[in-house]
């Protein structure tokens, strides 16, 4: 099935609607609740509330309404790991609430992240951080906006040690030598380094969507992420593309990542791709190792 | 001497948006050139406009305070500017320089006032979020002008522990070195499974949006070392009139400075019990001692 660039336009307006009106007036109103309304994933730290599962029901609902059986969907509360496979159908790939800590914990970085995959690439992508009354949108061609107004990356010269990167300690914790925690920390202090890539300053956020729009926009340079998933990435990658910028593997060596590669750097855009390209050598020269994840 | 401190609180808050605010949100992003402060410490930035705006928050302060003090980080000299008993401005132009130039949306104005050394008014402006938190010994804390209520905000947030906390943590500019060294593995530490195992931490990159994040619930703790007297002196005052508190980085180091350099701050909460053993257990994370000059 394929889909024209108009088709295309007409779903990223039928979703920038839905967040807008239907999810981000929830995720608002709930954030900061207390502690005893969450429970442990996989571990004390990986979180999810009910908020998470109603958020899904209502954007899954609603697609069913407008469009029938036409898609497949995958959302974060649904997903069966190992089982849940990400087809070449046309896909809605959905975090209901994107930082789910941030969302206990009133950190005003939670954001609804809905994107729309064919051939597994994304080419539909709509966040909306509502503390912030920001929505990112954007569709194959057609570009990409921040509340309408068309984000157009500025020119300008991309280099590993002038860049502001986006890095996340992640949910997976364990000290085991040979962990992908262990290798994040050792990547950090890589680049941070002054004998290292001795890079402007890094910042987190607690939210992957949100750092690969911050990157959209060119407000950070880079995202390096190990550990999350499609629903995560889905949307903010279509954003991203469209205004220059690039996903690659997370690990060095990996130019084509697949959607649900876990692994990832994303690398904005305003400059040429040899650039982008000199700055994922340079970046994964820092990386410790490789990160592993399964499906 | 008797000061209104309501009367200064309101004279920054109008400065902070009138005057600072619509440059910060103006320049950010367009400094092309800026400077490095020392020469191996290439990511220790300053621009012009950060001394520009010093100087015009200080002209504006000297003609309606005469009599007060000034320090500022522009004008600061190593060894030489003290702070005194005496009412003293302590001012950060653009603090979060480095997402000043980069225009990451967390740069902002940090003016407080200290008496007797303790920070008496502190204002804190954000342009980009429009976000302007300001407060006054015993005259609790304002958002946007109109009155927070952190009781309420406090109690809705439970209790305070360290597994189920979010603390924002920043590496600095110094990236060598012991200082560097101690940062990484307490990060490291608190983050770990067999650590702190908090919740998260954010790194905002502006040591007065982290202690203003903190004093309105966003996040429970802040840690740092590195930072200077006016980073943390507006964001101090403001905390502390919701109930949080500001100790020492290290170990022990229960009554501290605004000139520290290393700080430990921690939100308010409903049970000053669960503070003190909050900092207790935060300390038994902390892999070396952090030293500045």
């Amino acid at each position: 099935m394929s889909f024209t660039n108009n088709e295309l336009k007409e779903i990223e307006i039928f979703v920038v609607n839905l967040l807008r009106d239907k999810v981000g007036p929830i995720i608002k109103s709930e954030t900061g609740i207390t502690s005893q309304q969450y429970i442990d994933k996989t571990n004390a730290v990986d979180l999810v509330t009910k908020y998470d599962k109603q958020v899904e029901a209502i954007i899954k609902d609603t697609i069913k309404d407008k469009f029938g059986d036409k898609f497949n969907f995958i959302g974060e509360e649904e997903y069966i790991p190992g089982k849940t496979k990400i087809s070449n159908n046309p896909t809605f790939i959905l975090d209901p609430i994107d930082g789910t800590t941030n969302f206990i914990h009133g950190f005003p970085y939670s954001c609804c992240s809905l994107g729309l995959a064919i051939d597994g690439h994304p080419v539909v992508g709509v966040v909306y951080n509502p503390h912030l009354n920001q929505l990112f949108h954007a569709s194959r061609g057609n570009g990409a906006f921040l509340n309408n107004q068309r984000i157009n990356a500025t020119s300008r010269r991309l280099t590993l040690q002038k860049s502001l990167i986006g890095l996340e300690a992640g949910s997976e914790r364990s000290t085991e030598p040979d962990s992908n925690f262990n290798k994040k920390m050792t990547t950090y202090k890589n680049l941070l380094s002054e004998d290292g890539g001795f890079i402007h300053g890094y910042r987190s956020f607690g939210s992957a969507a949100m750092n690969i729009c911050h990157t959209a926009i060119g407000v950070l340079d880079a995202y390096w992420e190990g550990g999350c998933w499609a629903w995560d990435v889905c949307a903010g990658w279509c954003i991203l593309e469209e205004t220059g910028g690039r996903i690659v593997g997370g690990n060095p060596g990996e130019w084509d990542v697949p959607i649900n590669g876990r692994c990832y750097l994303a690398i904005r855009g305003g400059c040429g791709k040899n650039e982008q390209d000199k700055f994922t050598k340079d970046f994964w020269d820092q990386v410790d190792g490789k990160l592993q994840y399964s499906e | 001497m008797t000061v209104d401190l309501l009367s200064v609180e309101n004279f920054l808050c109008e400065l902070a948006i009138n005057k600072i605010g619509p440059i910060i949100k103006n320049k950010s992003g367009t400094q092309k050139t800026y400077d490095m402060k020392t020469g191996s410490r290439r990511v220790d930035i300053v621009t012009e406009i950060d001394k520009q705006v010093e100087k015009l928050i200080w002209d504006s302060l000297k003609s309606k305070y005469p009599n007060f003090k000034f320090i500022g980080e522009e004008s600061y000299v190593k060894g030489v500017t003290k702070i005194t008993n005496d009412p003293t401005f302590i001012v950060d132009p653009i603090d979060g320089t480095t997402n000043f130039v980069h225009d990451f949306p967390f740069s902002c104005t940090s003016m407080g006032l200290t008496i007797d050394k303790e920070p008496v008014v502190g204002v804190v402006y954000n342009p980009h979020l429009d976000l302007l938190v300001s407060a006054s010994k015993g005259n609790g804390v304002r958002i946007n002008g109109e009155s927070f209520d952190y009781s309420t905000k406090i109690t809705s947030m439970g209790s305070l522990t360290l597994n189920k906390s979010v603390i924002a943590l920043q590496p600095g500019s110094q990236r060598e070195g012991a200082n560097f060294q101690t940062k990484m593995a307490t990060s490291e530490n608190l983050l770990a499974v067999d650590g702190g195992f908090v919740h998260g931490f954010r790194n905002l990159g502006s040591s007065a949006m982290s202690l203003v994040y903190t004093a309105i619930g966003y996040l429970d703790g802040y840690w740092d070392g590195g930072c200077y007297s006016w980073d943390v002196c507006a964001g101090w005052c403001i905390l502390k009139e919701t109930g949080g508190i500001v100790v020492g980085a290290n170990p022990g180091e229960w009554e501290i400075g605004v000139d520290n350099r290393s700080y430990l701050a921690v939100r308010g909460c409903s049970n000053v019990g669960e503070q003190i053993e909050y900092i207790e257990k935060f300390w038994g994370c902390v892999k070396g001692t952090l030293n500045y000059d």
